[in-house]
């Protein structure tokens, strides 16, 4: 199981450079039909996959991603200790 | 398929926000009841722990199982989570990604799988803008309950009068197409776009998304088990 975590890592890190660009379904349907406009992304700190303070995108995507794993692991492990507790 | 905030009228994002919470309330309750045993009062007692217990009458504690489960629900929501993020082409400039509902849901069970896909959109939408805040709730419905939750039962029919593989795979397929479905008509019926244009539009593209959810999931549920089996 643990080998699992690194698997996810893995895959997040090659996302990064590997995934294609091109918008999801969604996002597509919402440009041919033209209200892609309407949607507003608000201002997160790592707002589209990316981080602030690393330039190249892809890397910067890569860290976003492992960053976003370790967010919920840790998570993972709050609960649990949480419950443990009560 | 995240909704970002902007496409929905507030109506039906509050709506869909009371149902999404209603439905993972019930989640939680019968996931509760999974992970936790009702420990004797005799035995908290013998455990030095009981004074207070024996007043209210014994209580629920975590199993050792119970923490295997929830450690379980977060080796997927991590690997859902970085799988969403692998974006694979579909034709003419357009790409998809997994969901991954129906692979929680056959691996933990539809009350812990749609809980993990509804984490997964939580932490995408409040720390990468994936999807809107004011649209979690439609997201929660369509990727997490029935993605995840409603499609569990479509795989747990399918499995008594077809192989597993074929259960998997249609599960899978019905996850994405179900779920566009009700993506489409919450931005309808939000009056961003007339529903006779954006239904056949979303239908189109996610049919197609579909067949890879079904290979993805395939292949998830496979390798997932043998690392359960290596243990």
């Amino acid at each position: 199981m643990k080998k699992l975590f690194w698997v996810s890592i893995g895959i997040a890190a090659l996302a990064a450079f590997f995934a294609s660009s091109h918008p999801d379904g969604l996002e597509k349907t919402a440009e041919q039909l033209g209200f892609l406009a309407k949607g507003a992304a608000w201002r997160s700190l790592m707002a589209g996959y990316s981080v602030p303070f690393i330039s190249n995108q892809m890397f910067s995507t890569a860290f976003a991603g492992v960053a976003g794993i370790l967010i919920i692991f840790c998570g993972c492990v709050g609960i649990t200790r949480l419950m443990r507790k009560e | 398929m995240h909704i970002p905030d902007g496409f929905l009228d507030p109506k039906i994002s509050a709506g869909m926000m009371g149902a999404a919470a209603m439905a993972l309330g019930y989640c939680f309750s019968k996931l509760k009841a999974a992970v936790t045993a009702v420990v004797s009062q005799h035995a908290l007692a013998v455990a030095g722990k009981g004074v207070q217990s024996i007043a209210s009458g014994g209580r629920r504690v975590l199993t050792k199982l119970g923490e295997q489960k929830i450690y379980q629900m977060g080796m997927t929501a991590s690997l859902i989570f970085a799988a969403q993020m692998f974006n694979f082409p579909i034709s003419s400039g357009t790409s998809g990604h997994l969901i991954g509902g129906v692979f929680a849901s056959v691996i933990l069970g539809p009350f812990a799988g749609a809980i993990v896909i509804a984490s997964v959109l939580l932490v995408q939408s409040f720390f990468f803008a994936d999807g809107g805040l004011l649209a979690l709730g439609a997201n929660i419905i369509n990727m997490a309950v029935l993605g995840s939750l409603v499609c569990y039962y479509i795989y747990y029919y399918l499995k008594k009068i077809a192989p597993e593989v074929v259960a998997i795979m249609a599960a899978a397929w019905t996850s994405v197409v179900l779920a566009a479905l009700a993506c489409s008509l919450q931005i309808g019926f939000s009056g961003t776009i007339a529903l006779s244009e954006i239904i056949p539009a979303m239908m189109r593209v996610h049919m197609v998304i579909g067949i890879a959810e079904a290979l993805i999931t395939l292949a998830l549920v496979n390798v997932f088990r043998s690392m359960l089996k290596e243990e």
